[in-house]
């Protein structure tokens, strides 16, 4: 396992159903051993990358290719991926080993290896004890697992993961998403994971696909797109964010002021050439998290402005204010996140405050 | 509240009377006449008439007579048999209606399900003509070479009665294939595919097994049709095609032996629930749906 090698690559694929594209010129490298999320909306072609991947439907152009060979007209039964399913898709006529056993047995491999193999599956999942249970007999953590070491049992390169989670309750679904890291940390087989949930996202990935309208719109790991996302789309979809519009200024060195509603805002540019690149004058947003957004005092050398407290939420850790800021021909709403205090927020609604956010916490994104 | 009081009473009533005959209509229809049969049989014929003494003479004599035993083990035999053709029939056609898109695919069902509407004498006819010494069948026959010269073995026979019972059933063969077959899931196959078997392997492993209580219940629904049906054999049996039908008939027509007939049809009735109950137990998916 080498976190540096090409395992998949995806170059200019496209998908169309009829005459109705879903996919336009995907270009993603999956690295061996490494778990790679696909987030998007629905309909962004989340689903569709997976299913072109595991070979569930043709691809209309590009190509797919496995350690540099091409595999886009392998029939599925070939390649050596596996899917957990969405709604799990577990045999109902078979039992729990039955399941699990299956892509061995259609191998014809011999009947105590397979029992071994099941043995050895259902111990990594936790459900030794349920090997003779049929599906339906079973809850929805439970089936889960097992269509888990089904996939997996098969020892695949890929292992694919249609939203498998998204049937879960809640609690479920945390404790879900440990153990599915915690398994793809043991096995050390690639995984790619396909979510709307950014949460579920962050969470889990070590790196995180944002699709959108069957475009990738950025690749990174979580604390990439969270801190410097590329797009609006990007900077609005993932985690709450702060976007005020606005034209940019020239740049100063690695920042770069933008003139907004809100007065002249420095925002960070660092590394990131498209930004460095841009033309004065360019529209673009200042993006800053609530977290980021905090109470001004007399010494304060952030990005400064003043707002009113619209609406405080309490949400246990933390309470979340809504600001209104700005001038009164184009107000602002941003969100404010502190930590909660037992004696209470010292702030209250409608009451006017000096807020600022540091320079290296704000971010740009061209419009 | 007045008004509520007097509606209330009158629904109640209503449904009242609608559970009842809910109740009522088949006990009527179906129980009664069943237990008039059963006690029929325990009566006995004397010169033209019924005696109404209790005996168990009838079942005696069926299970005595030298006949009678050998027709109905013959006519199960000849009924598990169209049953098990009609199966072989039906199952890849319904398959294959199953690989059809959308609309083709219940276009094509309703067609293979018009031989229903049509009446089953004429069917019965037609069949005839087509088994018959100068019928298509043995022309065809001849014309391929197979046959020198055309053959009376598909007429006027037990060949012909099978023959004719298994094109009359299919059509109760596919539908229900058809539905098991469309019921699953289609990711249960993908399923398959994508831990590497082959399409072979999908089918006899997936596919099949999990068709098998539409096939159970196809069967036990030709089994019970075919044997129960008097007209066929009597049209294209001859005097060697003889059911236990025809038996059955003759005892309530030419013999004029109600309580014997009864007798017979308990004898007949028994075997059917048998059918119907084995079909019902491998038609149920072992509690294993999801």
């Amino acid at each position: 396992m080498n976190l540096n090698t090409d395992l998949l690559t995806l170059r200019s694929v496209s998908k169309s159903y009829g005459t109705v594209p879903v996919l336009h010129d995907i270009d993603l490298s999956i690295k061996d051993g490494e778990f790679l999320t696909v987030l998007g909306p629905s309909g962004s072609g989340k689903t569709t990358v997976l299913r072109l991947i595991g070979g569930l439907e043709p691809l209309t152009a590009g190509e797919i290719r496995l350690d540099g060979q091409d595999i886009s007209r392998m029939p599925i039964n070939r390649r050596p991926f596996n899917t957990v399913f969405q709604d799990y898709a577990l045999f109902p006529h078979m039992t729990v080993s039955g399941n699990v056993g299956y892509g061995l047995s259609v191998r014809h491999i011999q009947r105590k290896e397979i029992a071994r193999r099941v043995a050895e599956a259902l111990e990594l999942v936790q459900l030794g004890r349920f090997a003779d249970r049929f599906p339906a007999q079973l809850s929805g953590g439970q089936r889960q697992r097992v269509a888990l070491a089904r996939a997996l049992i098969c020892q695949p390169r890929l292992i694919l993961l249609d939203e498998p989670l998204a049937a879960l309750d809640l609690e479920l679904r945390r404790q879900m998403q440990e153990f599915l890291k915690s398994i793809q940390r043991e096995i050390k087989t690639t995984f790619l994971f396909v979510t709307h949930d950014q949460e579920e996202a962050i969470g889990m990935a070590d790196r995180i696909c944002v699709m959108q309208a069957g475009h990738i719109r950025q690749l990174g790991t979580p604390h990439e797109l969270y801190y410097k996302p590329n797009c609006e789309f990007v900077a609005r979809f993932f985690g709450e964010n702060n976007l005020v519009a606005g034209k940019l200024g020239p740049v100063q060195g690695e920042q770069r002021p933008i003139e907004t509603a809100l007065g002249r805002l420095i925002c960070s540019i660092s590394d990131q050439l498209h930004l460095k690149t841009a033309p004065d004058g360019a529209s673009a947003f200042a993006a800053f998290r609530p977290e980021a957004l905090r109470l001004a005092d007399a010494t304060d050398s952030g990005n400064r402005f003043s707002g009113t407290i619209a609406d405080l939420a309490f949400a246990g850790s933390s309470t979340v204010a809504t600001v209104t800021a700005g001038a009164d021909t184009a107000v602002q709403r941003l969100r404010l996140r502190m930590p909660s205090r037992i004696d209470g927020s010292a702030l209250k609604s409608g009451e006017t405050v000096s807020l600022s956010f540091a320079p290296h916490e704000g971010h740009l994104v061209l419009a | 509240m007045s008004v509520a009081a007097t509606t209330q009473p009158a629904e109640k009533r209503l449904s009242l009377l609608v559970t009842v005959l809910a109740f009522a209509l088949p006990v009527i229809f179906v129980l009664v006449p069943l237990a008039i049969f059963l006690v029929y049989s325990f009566f006995s014929v004397d010169q033209g008439t019924i005696v109404f003494a209790p005996t168990l003479g009838n079942y005696a004599r069926f299970f005595t007579d030298p006949i009678f035993l050998p027709v109905f083990w013959n006519t199960i035999v000849l009924c598990v048999s169209v049953a098990v053709i009609c199966i072989l029939l039906a199952y890849p056609a319904a398959y294959f209606l199953t690989t059809l898109k959308g609309r083709w695919r219940y276009a094509l069902l309703m067609l293979l399900l018009v031989p229903l509407l049509m009446s089953y004498v004429i069917k019965i006819y037609a069949i005839r003509s087509i088994l018959g010494l100068n019928g298509f069948l043995n022309k065809a026959l001849v014309a391929l070479g197979i046959l020198d010269q055309p053959s009376t073995l598909f007429v006027f026979n037990m060949n012909a009665i099978l023959l004719t019972l298994s094109l009359l059933l299919i059509p109760f063969a596919i539908l229900p294939i058809f539905l098991s077959l469309e019921r699953i899931p289609q990711t249960l196959l993908r399923a398959s595919d994508d831990l590497g078997a082959s399409g072979l392997q999908t089918f006899l492993r997936i596919t099949l097994p999990l068709s098998l209580p539409g096939v159970a219940s196809a069967a036990s629904f030709v089994f019970v049709l075919a044997i129960g049906d008097f007209l066929t054999p009597q049209m294209v049996g001859g005097i060697s095609g003889f059911t236990f039908g025809r038996i059955l008939y003759s005892q309530f027509g030419t013999a004029y032996n109600w309580p014997f007939g009864a007798a017979l049809s308990v004898a007949l009735a028994i075997v059917v629930i048998c059918a119907i109950l084995i079909g019902e137990r491998f038609g149920r998916n072992r509690g294993t749906s999801i």
